[in-house]
């Protein structure tokens, strides 16, 4: 009988605490990598592999090793706990968040999966801040820019400003760096084509930046209907 | 370690009670300037310095100069004057540790013009302001969300804080969060190193409006490590929508009626502004208007006003402007017309053009027939139709005077840009009858900035030639009249073939007469350069730099320049300990007499060293200084013929300065303390030697949320040529908020004893009608005993739509 009880008191501490935190668990001990600033529609995340997706919501902390998948026209603005950037996850995409926290810095790699990524990242000291792609590993130090990992894994990254270090992960596993004004090419086969920024991707750049929503009210029969969107940018 | 710190904290309060005890404190005591406010001067931020004035009815223009440490010279800006203040900022480059020397020069209508503190250079030293590095605390407390200023849904609202980057002896749990001063601690989530409020877990706890978020951070053994605040504004779904929308756009109203009180007369003076912001993706724009009852057709203008539109690589500006170019060429100075520049980074183009100088007419004193006119350099010809006869004497007018600037550049600034410029200012000859001697400028200059190995190494380089002519009026030469007024027997010997190519050439540009200068070009006398390098490696920031400034050197775009000069300056700042002590040496050795226009060659030196500590810990920041200056020509005391022209003089000056955040039973305290002394030895016949000794103690106190107080005492101490004058100034202050902080009421009471004896009172009541409308009252009295009993009383109002 105790032992129920003990294990109904556990529940409802854990009921409570989820209603409490906003519906989602925060560790008391752990410090979250991240945690999303802004969500427009389609957004949701997930523990682990093995769990279930969940709607995200402002403010959710993601701790190491968390997904974060977004739908069509949804946009999921990611900060990092050590304040060092800002990522724009896009529509269409699934990313991981890995951090390592060690004492008073937090290094970052972001793995991801496919779709849109825009970042923001400021200057790091000695810390390491990473992104992966199925083809290639970005290391920064401190820029702006885009990446565009397509269906075929195939990787485009856009450097705004500042450097970034390439390295292939296939083929030949070419190596390079990146700098503000150009963009890179990276295949399955590990080469790197470095290119000045074209002025189609300098327009996407600007796209991505937009985080800014639009709402319609929609008269219906049931009643009226407020659907918030991503506006399109030409 | 422990008793040394107990040591010196007991000097510290002891110095403090010496300076109570002494009274030899110091004041800039003024008749014009009523205070100086200046903030926090933290490296790398810019700094907003306002000088309020007792009255503005007899002040043209205020101009603040003020230099670094590893700067040779002072650089003077003019201030923005409206009402009873004068601002300006000083940019962050220009904000470098240890400290900030400046002090200001104030011209007044009838053309005379006094400093402050009062007799610089000679009788005063200018005032100093101690840089602080900024606080590594700062990045350690990080707030996470809101971003500052961002517009929030309250819907969505949560406040996220960040400690991963605190040390270990930080107290994470221990953390007080105030939102509008009212503690939230408690209904807050810790995640490790992250602190998180969710306003869904507290309904109604969060409502609309502008917010602050202070955060306060406590150390292990419960002493406060840092603060940080920040400020944000929540607001509901529809009002960010709107806010959101493409086209956002705010208006700013202000006005202000005010009495001034001169012993019997009284005088009304009543200004508006208008500011307008608006933007538009990433376009912006912006409206500025300021008209006041002091705009006079007899002075320079007095009213502002200024349309401009960018983005990032487009800027246009339409009205008053202070365009920035290279320093020897123009920086800041005011013109009213249009200024612009497109950056696209491999390729940059920046122009301005519009007037500079507004005309003002002069006024005829009486005429002169042709046989009776008398020299003088107010006397010219005038209209023998319009008044009788063909000269007169005048009080000259001013020309007005416009000036291009066109500066086209390579690179976009970040690690390399190589710029060129041009400018080119005449005064409009018909722009005023009464006037003489209208001038005209061209200068020439080039620039370059090189940044290597991630702007560890710096190169900077500048140069400019200039040609002026001192009058126009006769307009360019022919060539017969170059033939008659140049040549062997004339009174300017010069070769005319040569003053024709030259006019051939250059005429096509400035106007070509025997008033065109430079006169002698070979010797480098109109050109102005300086070179640079900076390094930072090792905790070391070293800089070298050479200056050249040749004594015809003039640009109407820059009015503040120092001219017949050439040296070298060398300073190094090293960061110890965590940036806990700084260290900074300088060197400087400058000559003039370029020209070998003066009798003899002075050599001024100036050596400089500074001890900065920042211990970061329940103990005072302590700046300890030592400025040696060392000025002599060569002429000897014996050398009866130029021994009036001696000059060799030795000033060495100390400086102690002390600031000290204290907590006493719960009232959180701002201590500092300045003693500087300051001596002049002076082996020339004038024998002009110096004393000085100043000192400054300030204390700032928060008794509680609604109440602050301040004290100050600060005395002057002087013995120039055996004429002592000596002054002690008091100062009592407090600012009370109350009503939910809508109405703000704030006293200062400063009595001045000794030398100088003066009385001042001000009190100023700000009320919040609305959240976007307030209102201001503001009375000051000053007294100076047996002269005069002076007042100001002034109403305003500010308005945000």
């Amino acid at each position: 009988m105790k032992a129920n009880k003990k294990i109904i008191s556990v529940i409802l501490l854990i009921v409570i605490s989820s209603f409490i935190t906003g519906e989602f668990l925060i560790s008391n001990d752990e410090t979250p990598i991240a945690l999303i600033k802004k969500v427009v529609k389609d957004v949701t995340y997930k523990q682990n592999e093995e769990a279930d997706w969940e709607l995200a919501k402002t403010g959710v902390p993601l701790q190491n090793g968390q997904e974060v998948k977004t739908g069509t026209k949804s946009l999921a603005l990611i900060l990092f706990t050590d304040g060092s950037g800002l990522l724009r996850v896009r529509e269409n995409s699934i990313l991981h968040i890995y951090g390592e926290q060690e004492v008073n810095k937090l290094n970052k790699n972001t793995f991801i999966q496919k779709g849109q990524l825009g970042f923001q990242v400021s200057k790091q000291e000695d810390e390491q801040f990473k992104f992966t792609t199925p083809t290639v590993v970005a290391s920064i130090r401190g820029t702006g820019g885009f990446i565009d990992v397509e269906n075929d894994s195939s990787t485009t990254i856009v450097c705004e400003s500042g450097l970034i270090e390439l390295q292939a992960t296939g083929g030949s596993r070419q190596s390079g760096s990146l700098s503000g004004g150009n963009s890179a090419d990276i295949g399955a086969d590990g080469q790197i084509n470095i290119n000045p920024t074209t002025q189609q991707q300098q327009n996407q750049l600007n796209m991505n930046k937009q985080t800014e929503t639009k709402k319609v009210k929609i008269k219906t029969k049931e009643g009226e209907i407020e659907i918030e969107y991503l506006p399109e940018y030409e | 370690m422990n008793k040394f710190l107990l040591f010196l904290k007991t000097v510290f309060i002891a110095l403090i009670l010496f300076s109570f005890a002494t009274l030899e404190l110091k004041a800039q005591i003024s008749g014009t300037v009523s205070s100086v406010k200046i903030g926090d001067a933290k490296e790398g931020s810019d700094l907003l310095v306002v000088v309020d004035l007792y009255s503005s009815s007899s002040v043209s223009n205020i101009t603040i100069a003020y230099q670094t440490y590893s700067q040779s010279e002072f650089k003077i800006r003019d201030m923005e004057l409206q009402g009873t203040s004068a601002s300006y900022n000083i940019p962050a480059e220009d904000i470098k540790l240890p400290y900030l020397t400046y002090y200001f020069i104030i011209s007044f209508s009838d053309g005379t013009q006094e400093t402050y503190p009062l007799g610089i250079p000679g009788e005063a030293e200018p005032l100093q302001l101690t840089v602080t590095a900024p606080s590594p605390k700062d990045k350690e407390v990080i707030i996470l969300s809101p971003a500052k200023g961002e517009l929030v849904d309250v819907a969505d609202f949560f406040i996220s804080i960040s400690l991963i980057k605190a040390g270990d002896d930080v107290d994470v749990r221990a953390t007080k969060i105030y939102l509008n001063d009212k503690d939230i601690s408690d209904m807050a989530l810790f995640a490790g190193d992250l602190i998180l409020f969710y306003s869904d877990n507290f309904p109604g706890e969060i409502d609309k409006g502008y917010k602050s978020l202070k955060v306060d951070t406590y150390d292990k053994n419960g002493n406060l490590y840092h603060s940080v605040s920040s400020d944000f504004q929540s607001a509901d779904a529809n009002y960010i929508r709107d806010v959101a929308s493409q086209f956002k756009s705010n208006l700013l109203l202000e006005g202000e009626s005010r009495n001034e009180q001169f012993n019997d007369e009284s005088t009304w003076y009543n200004n508006i502004s208008a500011d307008y912001n608006g933007s538009y993706d990433d376009w912006k724009f912006k409206g500025y208007a300021y008209l006041t009852s002091e705009e006079k057709s007899y002075l320079q203008p007095q009213n502002r006003f200024s349309a401009s539109v960018e983005n990032n690589w487009f800027n246009l500006r339409v009205g008053d402007s202070y365009p920035r170019y290279p320093e020897l060429i123009m920086d800041g100075k005011r013109l009213r017309g249009f200024s612009g520049s497109i950056n696209l980074g491999f390729f940059n183009i920046q122009t301005s053009y519009g007037e500079v100088v507004r005309n003002v007419e002069g006024s005829l004193i009486q005429t002169y027939k042709e046989d009776e006119v008398p020299l003088g350099s107010n006397i010219i010809a005038i209209d023998q139709a319009k008044y009788g006869n063909p000269y007169g004497e005048v009080n000259l007018g001013t020309f007005s005077r416009n000036l291009l600037a066109i500066r086209p550049s390579f690179g976009s600034g970040e690690n390399f840009q190589f710029g060129l410029t041009y400018l080119h200012a005449k005064d409009d000859n018909s722009s005023v009858e009464f006037g003489a001697r209208p001038e005209e400028n061209l200068v020439i200059g080039t620039d370059l900035k090189v940044a290597l190995d991630d702007q560890n190494i710096l190169l900077t380089g500048q140069a400019a030639v200039s040609i002026y002519n001192t009058d126009i009026s006769t307009g360019t030469l022919s060539d017969s009249e170059i033939d008659s007024v140049f040549g062997s027997d004339s009174y300017f010997d010069a070769d005319t073939e040569q003053i024709k190519d030259i006019k051939n050439i250059i005429g096509k540009f400035i106007t070509v007469n025997q008033f065109l200068g430079p006169l002698n070009p070979q010797e480098f006398s109109s050109l102005a350069g300086e070179a640079a390098i900076q390094l930072s490696y090792f905790y070391n920031n070293f800089k070298a730099s050479y200056v050249y400034r040749g004594n015809d050197y003039k640009s109407f775009g820059q009015d503040f320049i120092r001219k017949d000069v050439k040296g070298i300056n060398i300073s190094d700042r090293v960061r110890l300990i965590d940036n806990k002590l700084f260290i900074t040496l300088g060197y400087e050795r400058l000559t003039d007499n370029l020209q070998e226009t003066k009798i003899a060659t002075t050599t001024y030196q100036k050596l400089n060293s500074t001890v900065s500590i920042f211990p970061r810990s329940n103990f005072p920041n302590i700046t300890l200084g030592y400025t040696r200056y060392q000025n002599e020509n060569g002429i000897s005391k014996t050398d009866t013929v130029n021994n009036i022209y001696q000059i060799d003089d030795a000033t060495n000056r100390f400086l102690i300065r002390l600031s000290h955040d204290l907590e006493i039973k719960g009232i959180s305290n701002n201590l500092s303390l300045s003693l500087s002394t300051s001596s002049r030895e002076d082996n020339s016949l004038s024998n002009n030697d110096a004393n000085y000794t100043s000192t400054n103690l300030s204390v700032n106190s928060y008794w509680q949320k609604n109440l602050s107080s301040f004290v100050s005492l600060v005395s002057y101490s002087s013995e120039i040529a055996k004429v002592e004058y000596n002054y002690t100034s008091i100062s009592l202050g407090a600012r009370y908020r109350m009503l939910d902080n809508k109405l703000e009421l704030s006293g200062s009471i400063s009595p001045s004893f000794g030398d100088f004896k003066r009385q001042s009172v001000d009190f100023v009541a700000q009320y919040q009608v609305m959240q976007n409308f307030s209102l201001v009252f503001q009375f000051r009295l000053y007294r100076i005993p047996d002269q005069s009993t002076n007042s100001i009383t002034g109403l305003s109002t500010r308005i945000t739509l």
